[in-house]
């Protein structure tokens, strides 16, 4: 297997604007390094404000890195010039949380789908008419003929992410970032979705950065798992190896949280810790999460900030309880 | 029965057509007791809520049923006699988004003793002292209390808009997904306050949710929502391990678990239009034990099955 995409040490940093003056600012992201190798699905989960859309932007080359580098086959997207980088970004595609505001009203269904191949000038109109067709069959909107001429206030929820789906997949990307995709649809055909985005993934060996709050869908649609707390990755390995023996106290802590559906929850209380998480432009001293850590170590955790212990195969902790281990 | 609701209506006016939003609903709900309403979005429940508190939008084109509460015909009341005897202390609502509702300008102790003074005409001071217990008593710590909304995190908030149901002492609270835009620990923590509300005060809850993992943190008794209607209601136990309605298997069996280990399944199609309801059984288009010439076009009536659990399907007619 060979890396597709690697990140090494990446920092954003949004400016705070008092009037004019700049107060402070937000580590949305602050020192994080991960390598995809090439057909894999990586789990980015995290609480909201965890920095793991900024992380996603990143990769998109949406938002430009305070520092680090993001290589894409090889070249670093960052300081790359404007053709390279649009030759990359051809490679790259994008599904986002909202399907209702990230397609075009007054577009057709068809003009939604084709416009990364206009925009890319990639194919005849007439080369272009067969790959959208294509793309609508492969994301399942068939017959391709009813639904190409149809505006997005047509059709469902559902459809419209397969819309989506069809649009970041239009220009063969080999690489794509899907950003909670499933989580402003309803319960029933959410799992349809991301069994599709799977399928598609499959079909086409792509390498996927699936972001998400619910660890519980990550379980069954990624390879790996990464865990972010406060712009950091607290935790990363195997899903399967991470989710049946975690090695963060803020991974456990997300585990607990979450109810099976199951009618004896109600008789007892869940395990779960306090406090909220933290402000991203004052962010903890140390390991971040240690105000809330039920294993907290005074003039430890608080001291100093814990690296990425190896803890395994393929699996890493940011915990001084991991110490010893590694 | 503290509560019992018969052949609830609300249908809307809408642009396109009336939206048939609730449509012959009835449950009954106990003393103590927490029922959990399920459904998808646009399947009605937050419209049941509205109903069931005498709420209907301006644009209703029906509101009609039976509601009996505590003895009083909810119904047939005169607004000032439902203000009096069900709104004030009688059933209370937590709202959608509740916490994004505060008022940015008031203390939050001076919100949550409002319904005190202008209700009940209960002196200031003695309100207010009612309104600091019961914000301690869902962890606020007193010295918070005159704080301003904009000084608290989401959780935080959200436990004050359950102050402001709970400081009337109702008998029932209507809680409208009260978690739906909170993170998943603060979710845990406000789960475990209602618990903790629930054994202790021992007000019966209408719990809302879309999410039947969370719906079993608190339900006693569920009821299914779909299109409009309650497919199934019943003791959770029954319809969380042997659900009857192919509809609530198959939301059962989409929901991904994080311990058992099991692929979860979707429901081909999606939910139905209110406006243009398909005939008989609502869900026939997506129901993979469609009876031909029978679910399409006669709607099945409300049975009961293993004991005490009411079902509308055409499987269970058969029996």
């Amino acid at each position: 297997m060979s890396v597709l995409v690697e990140v090494q040490g990446l920092k954003v940093y949004f400016p705070v604007r008092r009037f004019l003056k700049t107060v402070g600012v937000v580590k949305a992201v602050d020192g994080v390094s991960v390598a995809l190798e090439k057909g894999e699905t990586l789990a980015l989960v995290g609480e909201s404000g965890c920095g793991k859309t900024t992380f996603g932007k990143a990769l998109l080359g949406a938002v430009k890195p305070f520092a680090g580098k993001i290589y894409f086959d090889g070249q670093e997207i960052n300081s790359v010039d404007d053709r390279q980088l649009e030759a990359i970004k051809r490679r790259i595609g994008a599904v986002f949380q909202d399907p209702y505001s990230s397609l075009n009203p007054m577009f057709t269904i068809y003009r939604i789908v084709e416009e990364p191949l206009v925009v890319h000038g990639i194919g005849s109109p007439k080369d272009r008419k067969e790959t959208v067709f294509k793309a609508l069959e492969d994301v399942k909107l068939v017959p391709a003929e009813d639904f190409a001429y149809k505006y997005p206030h047509m059709i469902s929820g559902g459809q419209r992410q397969r819309v989506a789906i069809a649009r970041a997949i239009i220009s063969r990307p080999e690489f794509i970032v899907a950003d909670e995709p499933v989580t402003m649809l309803d319960a029933s055909i959410r799992v349809e979705i991301l069994l599709l985005l799977r399928e598609i993934q499959r079909k086409l060996g792509l390498t996927m950065v699936y972001i998400t709050h619910d660890i519980a869908t990550a379980k069954y649609f990624s390879d790996r798992i990464a865990v972010m707390y406060a712009g950091k990755f607290v935790e990363l390995g195997p899903t399967k190896d991470v989710l049946k023996n975690p090695s963060h106290p803020y991974t456990q802590a997300l585990i607990d949280a979450i109810p099976d559906p199951d009618p004896r929850n109600r008789l007892s209380f869940r395990k779960v810790v306090g406090g909220e998480p933290p402000s991203l432009i004052n962010p903890p001293s140390g390991c971040r999460f240690h105000p809330r850590c039920p294993f907290f170590m005074q003039g430890k955790c608080d001291a100093s900030e814990p690296p990425l212990y190896s803890v395994g195969p393929d699996r890493f902790t940011a915990c001084f309880l991991a110490e010893h281990q590694s | 029965m503290l509560l019992r609701v018969e052949n609830l209506f609300l249908y809307y006016e809408s642009e396109r057509g009336i939206v048939r939003a609730v449509d012959g609903v009835g449950f009954e709900l106990g003393t103590k007791e927490t029922l959990s309403i399920v459904g998808e979005s646009g399947s009605g429940k937050s419209s049941l809520a509205l109903g069931l508190i005498r709420l209907p939008p301006k644009n209703t084109a029906k509101y009609a049923g039976e509601i009996f509460f505590d003895g009083l015909d909810v119904m047939k009341l005169s607004d000032e006699e439902f203000r009096k005897k069900v709104r004030l202390n009688g059933i209370a609502m937590v709202f959608q988004g509740a916490m994004n509702t505060l008022n940015p300008v008031i203390p939050i102790v001076k919100q949550v003793a409002e319904p005190l003074i202008q209700g009940f005409n209960i002196p200031k001071n003695e309100a207010h002292q009612k309104a600091v217990e019961t914000l301690s008593y869902l962890g606020i710590k007193p010295e918070m209390a005159s704080r301003y909304p904009h000084e608290f995190s989401g959780g935080m908030r959200q436990r004050v808009a359950i102050a402001m149901a709970l400081v009337t002492n109702p008998k029932i609270v209507i809680l409208d997904e009260p978690t739906s835009a909170l993170d998943i620990i603060t979710q845990a923590n406000i789960m475990n306050l209602l618990k903790k509300l629930k054994n202790e005060i021992g007000t019966s809850y209408i719990f809302i949710t879309h999410d039947l993992a969370l719906a079993s943190e608190l339900a006693d008794k569920v009821a299914i929502m779909y299109a409009g209607r309650i497919v199934e209601n019943g003791p959770a136990e029954k319809i969380f391990n042997s659900p009857k309605h192919p509809y609530t298997q198959l939301l059962i069996e989409s929901v991904p678990t994080l311990r058992a280990e099991r692929v979860p399944k979707f429901i081909p199609g999606a939910p139905p239009d209110l406006i243009n309801p398909p005939s008989g059984c609502r869900f026939h288009p997506r129901c993979p034990y469609m009876i031909k010439g029978k679910c399409e076009r006669e709607e099945p009536r409300i049975t009961t099955v293993d004991g005490d659990v009411r079902v509308s399907c055409w499987l269970r007619e058969e029996m």
